[in-house]
């Protein structure tokens, strides 16, 4: 698609001393870093997309993804090695360490990953499974995705006990001790056992990490008033919790004084060896070396009442429940039956009402002693007869167990415990697996079949698979959002990443405009909320607070309850984010796609800071196009291209370099008049700029909080910012334009390329800085974002800074949209400083609209 | 709707063999078909699939076309030697222009390239479905 003088000829790496490279041929490598960086960043964009549930895709797609990321990354940096004279040897070592690990990872060797001695809970997620193992990473992700709560407290990381093993030589005795037994002589296999369990106990543990391990529980056991509480020791293996939950197989340690912290790690560790959990294994092919353990360390919770709960009742399924069983006390003796509990059966939506209860006579309970362990004591004769939840207990348990399942796409098994101060803590999760005999599932499910009244049906794109039922909630404004209703479906016109802040209690979401690529369709994933995206017009169908069923699996919306496609969900053999490429692709992704270079004036701007893919590329598009403009302001760089001003009527102080062989001829020399301008997408950005009316000349009035927030940003930039202001600089040819603006204070990048070939057509468009504070800034990015949106721009706003981008389209309407960035240009100039309140976001977009009514295509006109 | 009938009662769905070696495939689109109300048995190696194939011929066949042994293309020679009525699909990550036109020539309904949307996958056996009751109804 090259639109560029044939120039290769001047490309001379590698040599020193060189002569200067023409512009020319340094521009072919800009645009070539533009071209890669979008390609690499629709690379990642797709494989975000494949977490959504709706394609089928297999690990030679992960392979081969991966491959191509990282062959356009690599070249990234080598085109910026030719760009720039710096040495890139920090961003080749970046580039490499990061390479490294997804080979790793893509190796499938699933191996026990470097950990520190000990690391906080705070910081868990479910990536970190395999350092802290599944029970901790899934309490890690309850807690921070889920925002319920968990105990506080530490791991000690599968590495760890490893390491505390293989230091003992415990691996070969382990081995050699279980050779040969099958688990049909029960008293070899209790032998074998009590051997192993000795010498785990009797082996002394790392010192520097005993040291560690004893410092982190003291500072956890510590009151404020200088007592320690007690700690409990909980296993955390790598399957626990998954596919198979090990329930009640692997030991906890209770009410242990922080002194003794580092036996009852052994005690945990040894645990897994004990003969149930030994047969357990055994029965479901687990191979010794899979059984990596890390133990989880938290404070002991003064309980008052506490049990196991099931999100989805197994004994009724004709009749869907949660179904709660809580004692006085601590938990242990609910789950493994010890003592007498209370049973109450509750509705499965808001506010879940009391379906039936059974109130046990709970003679003891069990509580912690006071040196150290715990113990079943008689229950006080007043509480013996009480109900231990009440109502609003129940309520708050049925809806944490219900986020929890709608989260992890399984019924859950909980164990949880209310504290003195009332809180519900979270203790443990795991997927509750039903029996087929018991449960029997449906072979199909044909909507055409069911009695439901369908809304609407195969419209839009799913973001996220699923299905949700819950009361619709129209979100017009972000006000909207201020009382989004628990467990609620949003419904809204367009997608926005704002929606994250109520994702964590929405059960589903529906919009009428956005794309399943988009921001908020990958935060949807992240939160596993069942969504369609793009589904046209449907707001005016359904009514605010109605019951609606959404089937994100085959794009339908029905009007009530359609209890069999949720049953038919939650039964379903295989849940696809439970697969290993699922997994797998969801943590290359984490080496890969986010960003943590946003903010290109701060030092951590820099190859070092490079953690992922993303990270480089971002990187290097912020220094190429920082280049470009240092060489266009030096004669140096300009060698070879001559610039010619742009006289328009309108003071955009342009120079314009034109690339093409025989640039247009103009009147004058050093000048170039709008009718001169012979670039397609120039000449209509001019048009856009200066026939939509829209440039205003009077600078518009600065209140004083805006005034005084651009003072401090003035002095807080780096220096060189300033100087650059009032040179502007677009790089043309006939189907070309590279235009960098900077009007006022902001700065506005478009890419263009639009020729006959439609697949070739592609237009960028950036947006950023400003002259008043993050507020009004954001709020223009915003007011600019909407607008965007609307001309059928992909989106993407990061505080204050705009990227769109659209291609593909036929040159015609290509060439409108470039007109309309003209007049979006002139509009925004000074746009923030007006955005007094977040109502004129809306008022703004629609004052545009209004003014390029007559610069519209047809069909956007029309909407 | 819990049964196998079709709405209007004339037979049954059809049913599906799926052949792919890459276990996830095979994983995510039986739950997929089976709620769309088809029968589905699949398969991850070729010679398996044959001999189930062999014993009970099925009236749809989905198969990837690189695997070990007994590739897709050779699996569908045999699948229409076997019974020539059975509609196929080919899905594969491997998409040549060569490789679909073979597979066309040698009788394949569609060609889908790897990665695909369940629903696309769906909609190619709804549309191979609805053009073998035509068939069947002329004949």
């Amino acid at each position: 698609m090259s639109a560029l003088p044939n120039i290769s000829n001047f490309l001379r790496m590698g040599r020193r001393k060189a002569p200067a490279t023409p512009f020319a041929a340094r521009f072919k490598t800009f645009k070539s870093i533009l071209e890669r960086n979008n390609l690499a960043l629709t690379i990642m964009a797709d494989m975000s997309d494949k977490l959504g549930g709706e394609y089928v895709f297999d690990r030679r797609y992960i392979e081969e993804a991966c491959e191509r990321l990282g062959d356009q990354v690599f070249k990234l940096i080598s085109d910026l090695s030719i760009l720039t004279p710096a040495d890139q040897a920090e961003l080749f070592a970046a580039f490499e360490r990061i390479r490294q690990a997804i080979d790793d990872e893509l190796s499938g060797k699933r191996d026990i990953p470097d950990a520190p001695w000990t690391m906080p809970l705070s910081g868990l997620t479910l990536d970190h499974g395999d350092a802290a193992g599944k029970k901790m990473a899934v309490l890690g992700e309850i807690r921070s995705v889920l925002g319920l709560n968990a105990p506080e407290g530490f791991v000690i990381p599968t590495a760890v006990c490893e390491r505390f093993l293989e230091q003992n030589g415990l691996h070969e005795f382990i081995r050699s001790r279980f050779e040969g037994l099958d688990g049909s002589e029960a008293k070899a296999l209790n032998e074998a056992c009590r051997e192993v369990r000795e010498r785990v106990l009797d082996a002394p543990f790392p010192k520097e990490g005993a040291k560690e391990i004893l410092r982190a529980a003291e500072a956890l056991a510590k009151r404020p008033d200088g007592s320690h509480r007690g700690l409990a020791l909980r296993s955390s293996a790598w399957e626990e919790d998954g596919e198979s939950t090990f329930a009640g197989q692997y030991a906890s340690v209770l009410n242990v004084p922080f002194a003794e912290t580092v036996n009852a790690v052994k005690e945990v560790i040894a645990g897994a060896y004990a003969p149930e959990a030994w047969r357990y294994r055994r029965d479901r092919g687990f191979l010794e070396r899979e059984t990596a353990m890390a133990v989880g360390c938290q404070p002991m919770i003064d309980s008052v009442v506490s049990g196991a709960m099931y999100s989805y009742a197994p004994f009724a399924p004709e009749e869907e429940a949660v179904y709660v069983n809580a004692a006085w006390g601590l938990c242990a003796p609910v789950v493994d039956g010890r003592s007498e509990a209370d049973a109450f059966i509750l509705e499965r939506r808001p506010p879940y009402a009391l379906r039936s209860r059974e109130i046990a006579i709970k003679t003891r309970m069990m509580t912690a002693s006071p040196e150290k362990g715990v113990a079943l004591v008689p229950a006080p004769e007043s509480k013996r007869n009480a109900a231990c939840l009440n109502q609003d207990q129940l309520s708050r348990l049925a809806e944490a167990a219900l986020r929890i399942e709608r989260y992890f796409k399984r019924p859950q098994d909980i164990e949880w415990t209310f504290d003195r101060k009332d809180r519900l803590i979270i203790l443990q999760s795991r997927p509750l697996i039903f029996r087929e005999e018991r449960f029997s599932r449906p072979r199909a499910f044909d909507p055409a079949a069911s009695d439901a009244e369908i809304i609407f049906s195969g419209k839009g794109s799913t973001a996220q698979r699923g299905v949700a039922i819950g009361r619709a909630h129209l979100v017009s404004r972000p006000e909207d959002l201020d009382d989004f209703p628990d467990g609620a479906i949003l419904a809204a016109r367009h997608t926005s990443p704002q929606f994250a802040r109520i994702m964590g209690r929405a059960h589903g979401i529906l919009t009428e405009a956005g794309s399943p690529a988009g921001h908020m369709a990958a935060l949807a994933r992240e939160y596993r909320l069942p969504s369609i995206v793009g589904c046209g017009p449907i707001l005016h169908l359904i009514k605010e607070g109605e019951v609606i069923t959404v089937d994100a699996t085959q794009n339908t919306v029905y009007r009530g309850v359609v209890k069999e496609l949720r049953r038919y969900e939650l039964t379903e053999e295989a849940v696809y984010e439970d697969s290993y490429e699922y997994r797998l692709l969801r943590r290359l992704l984490g080496k890969i796609a986010p960003l943590g270079l946003a903010d290109p004036n701060s030092p951590d701007f820099a190859p070092s800071f490079c953690r992922t893919y993303h990270d480089i590329t971002r990187y290097i598009h912020e220094r190429a196009v920082r280049e470009l403009i240092r060489l266009s302001e030096t004669r140096h760089g300009l060698l070879g291209a001559a610039a010619k001003r742009l006289e328009c009527g309108v003071p955009l102080d342009l120079s314009v370099i034109d690339l093409d062989d025989e640039p247009c001829p103009s009147a004058k020399p050093n000048v170039m008049t709008k009718a001169e301008a012979c670039s397609e997408p120039l000449a209509a950005f001019l048009e856009g700029v200066i026939s939509s009316g829209m440039w205003e000349a009077q600078p518009v009035a600065v209140d004083m909080g805006s005034f005084m927030a651009s003072v401090t940003r003035t002095f807080g930039t780096a220096p060189s910012g300033t100087e650059k202001i009032g040179r502007n600089l677009a790089v043309v040819s006939r189907q070309y334009m590279n235009l960098n603006l900077r009007l006022g204070y902001h700065f506005t990048l478009i890419d263009a390329y639009i020729g006959d070939n439609i697949n070739d057509n592609a237009l960028y468009f950036r947006f950023m800085g400003g002259v008043t504070g993050i507020m009004r800034r954001s709020r223009r990015a915003r007011c600019i974002a909407k607008i965007l949106d609307r001309l059928d721009f992909r989106v993407d706003v990061r505080g204050d800074m705009v990227l769109g981008r659209v291609k593909k389209f036929h040159k015609d309407r290509m060439l409108a949209k470039i007109r309309l960035l003209g007049a979006l240009t002139a509009f925004t100039r000074q746009l923030d400083v007006k955005l007094r309140r977040e109502a004129e976001v809306d008022e703004a977009a629609k004052d545009f609209f209004d003014k390029a009514a007559n610069m519209m295509e047809e069909r956007d006109a029309g909407q | 709707m819990l049964d196998n009938e079709r709405p209007g009662g004339e037979g049954k769905k059809p049913r599906i063999l799926v052949l792919d070696d890459e276990p996830i495939v095979v994983k995510r689109l039986k739950p997929a078909f089976e709620k769309a109300g088809y029968e589905t048995e699949t398969f991850t190696d070729s010679a398996s699939a044959l001999a189930r194939f062999t014993q009970r011929p099925f009236d749809i066949v989905i198969t990837d076309l690189k695997m070990e042994g007994m590739d897709g293309m050779a699996f569908l020679e045999k699948v229409k030697e076997l019974s020539p009525d059975t509609g196929c699909v080919i899905i594969t990550g491997f998409a040549t222009l060569d490789t679909a036109k073979e597979s066309f020539h040698k009788g394949a309904f569609d060609f889908v390239a790897k990665p695909f949307k369940l629903a696309d996958i769906l909609d190619v056996t709804k549309r191979l479905e609805e053009k073998m009751a035509g068939r069947h109804e002329e004949a």
